[in-house]
């Protein structure tokens, strides 16, 4: 079905729908139906991604990432790679903002994808940084899914956001490199415009003060607790509207634009969730998670190769059910088996977040490539989902070295003292 | 291990929103492993935990419709249908224990056909009272009602008139900001229960706890469709009835050793208990049953008598009977 | 979705109004949602308090959620995959969109039967928020009403193929 262009979010209810009315009934399956379509339309927490996706089209309006990016390419844009390098920046700068992978990529690439193809880079390319870049938003603290595994797994969320500092870095870095090597050996990918004077870079930076100033509002404001997370998004839009008339381009006609934009695209990851919550339901009525859960107990393999069992089984579940429903399902299974086997909580925590951040980028079902499609029409999923590639490779030895040295997780709280 | 026994007749789904380590789910799987023994075996059951199968405020319509067999419900957060279940949970002021909470709501039950009315299609196997939430500050301790004054508390609809009586300046805000909102501030304090206090890791980021009991009343928590219920053999449907103060003793149990952990964590991690003066709690009973009298009499406006739900609730509460008297049942 | 569809032709007179309704919807919900927060978090500042605004906000992501939907699909925005379709003749393709867009309407219209079956149970049930006591039965219908409509914007298509959008 979804090889024959049906869009994603419906393939997605239909096989659910399908396999419920099957393995329960018709009738349960229309109302669970009716019950996941409108629990996801009036969801507080999924309501603030069409706000942060106003505030960057309204950004974008303003000249705004115009303006960013001109930045950019003055201090790094005569390296190559130098706009993807600062995307990734920006990813982990929204990503304290908004908590969310999906917010993360869908507002970044919104602003930045345009401008990396404007400046000539490979599309493919420039879609896979943002795509991996986007993961960030889900492990850098406050991260939401670090908070509900706190919650079901009973541990610190103190010790878990302080546990998530060096892995979120190291993360970045490893997309760095990644970016950095595969311009060095395919420079056309993301092409070097001339350095820029030091003059040149002070009088573009002069020129973003206003924007300076907006994200540290915003992120500043969310620091010191004068507005909640989900309270940002609108913060957001409402100070990026001050941005838009400060710099005189308020009009109805740049207002009417960016509602368009941000309409079509959250209309389009709604119908994607929606897909993804009734598949997840029917998976978890077929009783593969349990089954593969099973497996790994019954493997009675070393703890380094029971990890490595269960990435997998993480990895393949990952790529059928969005994050948090994979973390409800799976943490009550896995967690007592890592403990058993030696492993921290805490540990655990991070390792099944950056392991469920994966499934965000990985075929066949990773929201932030379909999010990506959806800003970009007419880049095709193979092509993004070939571009991402390199930065799954990144990911797959990053995670590993989380396995191998569970140090770079239990450091720091214990250092701090938490 | 959830594989059904092979020689079972039947096979009952059960669902909850709740993960399995969470006390409710303790309980629930209490109760299925005391059913299949009692049933012979012939009952089995495949749970569904962390809403993988079902909602937490859509359950009730979800359970009718076949979704699952068996499931929690939560008639106290469901916005739609259940006004009287919903309320009446808040005409519980001056009640002393969770056992109490049961017993008074299976004796409304009979005397206002309206509770049952609202759960048509659904077959009650569970009533739950609950921990009495108190309230926990941040760097302010409360030690009586008049240090409300002036705070920014998180707290559930039907206290928020008492407390704003009291001067305090209540939010309503998702449980799952209050960690960070507490944290930074944006709030001063959260009325919860002190089982909460570990499994919600409020203990890093609030400092008191006072023992501000806010009464709560017992619910149906626990229901099987009418239609799984009509398939079963009156034996096992006897079987399930029987069950009934098993799972209820054991929602009371874990619910009791959960608010026992939540203290005991607190005072561990530093968190100070503070426990509220008598009279001061008296007050703010007294003043929670007033304004519980007005949501008693709003429900009017949806056609539903409340005030003498309200009254029968109050006049249990007050004779300090633990069983159900003649008059409530044949009033 | 081929790029082809994209290309501006004159609408119908239908189309051009169930789009501005969308576009609407959506906008209010937009505006309403960022507004209550802002005003919550400046009255929070300046010492008043608006209870419910989480309420107004939820809301108002009802509107923006079921307008968003049916705008995405007017505008043929909906992410899918065209490995397979891109290798096919044009006639073949167009084919299978149309065979898509069928299945895609009977999807719809499953979700739709739904929402609508529970919104009848809930209809006299009087839902409605905590503290603003928002009723709820309306926003489940305008849901209905949009998810029937974006049923009917794919069985267009199945039926009468990319033309049926412009009669
Ligand atoms: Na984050
Ligand atoms: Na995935």
């Amino acid at each position: 079905m979804l090889a024959g262009g049906i869009p994603i979010g419906i393939g997605l209810m239909l096989a659910g729908l399908g396999g419920m009315a099957i393995l329960i009934s018709p009738e349960a399956a229309l109302i669970k139906g009716g019950v996941v379509s409108y629990e996801v339309i009036s969801k507080y927490e999924l309501g603030v991604l069409p706000l942060f996706l106003l505030m960057a089209h309204i950004c974008f309006a303003a000249g705004a990432s115009r303006d960013f990016f001109a930045v950019a390419a003055r201090f790094v844009g005569h390296r190559r790679g130098g706009l993807a390098l600062a995307s990734i920046g920006g990813c982990a700068g929204f990503g304290a903002i908004s908590g969310s992978s999906l917010a993360t990529v869908a507002t970044i690439s919104s602003v930045a994808l345009p401008e990396m193809r404007k400046a000539g880079y490979h599309p493919g390319f420039a879609a896979g940084a943002l795509a991996a870049g986007g993961t960030l938003g889900s492990l850098v603290p406050p991260s939401g899914a670090l908070i509900v595994f706190g919650i079901i797994a009973e541990q610190s969320i103190g010790k878990l956001f302080a546990a998530s500092l060096i892995p979120v870095a190291t993360q970045a870095i490893s997309y760095l490199v990644t970016i950095i090597l595969l311009c060095a050996f395919n420079p056309a990918l993301g092409p070097a415009s001339t350095r820029a004077p030091w003059s040149e870079r002070l009088r573009a930076l002069g020129r973003i003060a206003d924007i300076v100033a907006l994200i540290t509002f915003v992120i500043g404001g969310l620091m010191i607790g004068w507005f909640t997370p989900t309270e940002a998004a609108s913060v957001g839009v409402i100070a990026s509207l001050g941005l838009l008339a400060l710099r005189g381009g308020f009009t109805l006609a740049a207002l009417r634009e960016a509602v368009h934009a941000t309409l079509r695209t959250a209309g389009m990851i709604y119908v994607i969730i929606i897909g993804a919550m009734l598949f997840a339901t029917f998976i978890s009525i077929t009783g593969i998670t349990e089954a593969m859960s099973g497996a790994v107990v019954g493997l009675h393999a070393s703890p380094v190769m029971a990890i490595v069992v269960m990435t997998l089984v993480l990895l393949l579940l990952g790529s059928f059910l969005d994050g948090v429903a994979l973390m409800l399902l799976t943490t009550p299974i896995f967690l007592p088996i890592a403990e058993a086997l030696g492993y921290s909580p805490i540990w655990f925590g991070i390792f099944l977040v950056r392991t469920m951040e994966l499934g965000f980028v990985h075929p066949p079902l990773g929201l932030n490539i379909y999010v990506l499609q959806g800003v970009a029409k007419d880049l095709s999923l193979g092509t993004i989902f070939r571009g991402v590639i390199p930065f799954l490779c990144a990911d797959f030895l990053h995670l590993a070295a989380i396995i191998a040295f569970p140090a770079m997780a239990l450091w720091l709280p214990k250092a701090m003292g938490a | 291990s959830p594989q059904p026994t092979p020689k079972a007749q039947y096979t009952l789904t059960y669902a909850s929103p709740y993960p399995p380590t969470h006390p409710f789910s303790r309980a629930d799987t209490a109760w299925m492993k005391q059913v299949e023994k009692d049933s012979g075996g012939r009952i089995a059951f495949k749970p569904f935990w962390a809403g993988s199968l079902i909602s937490s405020d859509m359950s009730i319509s979800e359970i009718r419709h076949g979704l699952a067999d068996i499931g929690l419900i939560t008639p106290i957060y469901t916005r739609g249908g259940v006004h009287l279940q919903r309320a009446q949970a808040g005409f519980y002021g001056g009640v002393k224990t969770m056992e109490d909470q049961v017993t008074i709501y299976d004796c409304l039950v009979p005397r206002f056909p309206q509770l049952s009315a609202e759960l048509s299609g659904l077959h009650v196997l569970a009533v739950q009272g609950g921990n009495f939430p108190g309230l926990m500050t941040r760097n302010r301790p409360v030690r009586t009602l008049a240090d409300l004054k002036g705070l920014r508390l998180r707290t559930q609809t039907d206290s928020i008139d008492v407390l704003r009586a009291l001067g305090a300046d209540p939010v309503n805000m998702p449980m799952a900001e209050v960690y960070s909102a507490l944290a930074k501030g944006v709030i001063d304090g959260v009325v919860a229960p002190a089982d909460t206090i570990k499994s919600l890791h409020f203990s890093e980021v609030a400092h008191y706890f006072t023992t501000l009991r806010l009464s709560r009343g017992g619910y149906p928590a626990r229901a099987m469709s009418d239609q799984t219920w009509r398939r079963l053999s009156p034996d096992l449907q006897q079987v399930l009835e029987q069950s009934k103060p098993k799972w209820e003793a054991e929602l009371n149990a874990n619910n009791a050793r959960a608010e026992k952990a939540g203290l005991a964590f607190a005072k561990d991690h530093g968190v100070q208990i503070i426990p509220l003066p008598a009279a001061d709690q008296a007050r703010f009973d007294a003043l929670y049953n007033r304004f519980a009298l007005v949501q008693a009499r709003q429900l009017n406006a949806m056609g539903i008598d409340g005030e003498p739900v309200f009254r029968a609730a109050q006049a249990h509460i007050a004779s300090g009977q633990t069983r159900c008297t003649k008059e409530d049942k044949h009033d | 979705m081929r790029p082809a569809e994209e290309t501006k032709r004159p609408e119908s007179g239908a189309r051009r109004l169930l789009r501005n309704a969308a576009y609407a919807m959506g906008a209010t919900g937009l505006g309403l949602g960022a507004a209550s927060d802002g005003i919550a978090v400046a009255g929070r500042h300046l010492g008043l308090h608006l209870l419910g605004s989480i309420e107004i906000t939820q809301g108002a992501i009802v509107l923006l959620g079921a307008g968003g939907m049916l705008y995405a699909t007017l505008e043929g925005h909906h992410a899918s995959v065209h490995m397979v379709t891109q290798r096919l003749s044009q006639a073949t393709s167009a084919r299978l969109a149309r065979v898509m867009a069928g299945v895609s309407a009977l999807v719809f219209l499953a979700i739709a039967a739904g929402s609508i079956w529970l919104g009848a149970e809930m209809w006299g049930g009087f839902e409605q928020t905590e503290l603003l006591h928002i009723p709820i039965r309306w926003l489940r219908a305008l849901w209905e009403m949009v998810a029937l409509a974006i049923a009917a914007l794919f069985a267009r298509q199945a039926l009468f193929g990319n033309a049926g959008e412009q009669p």
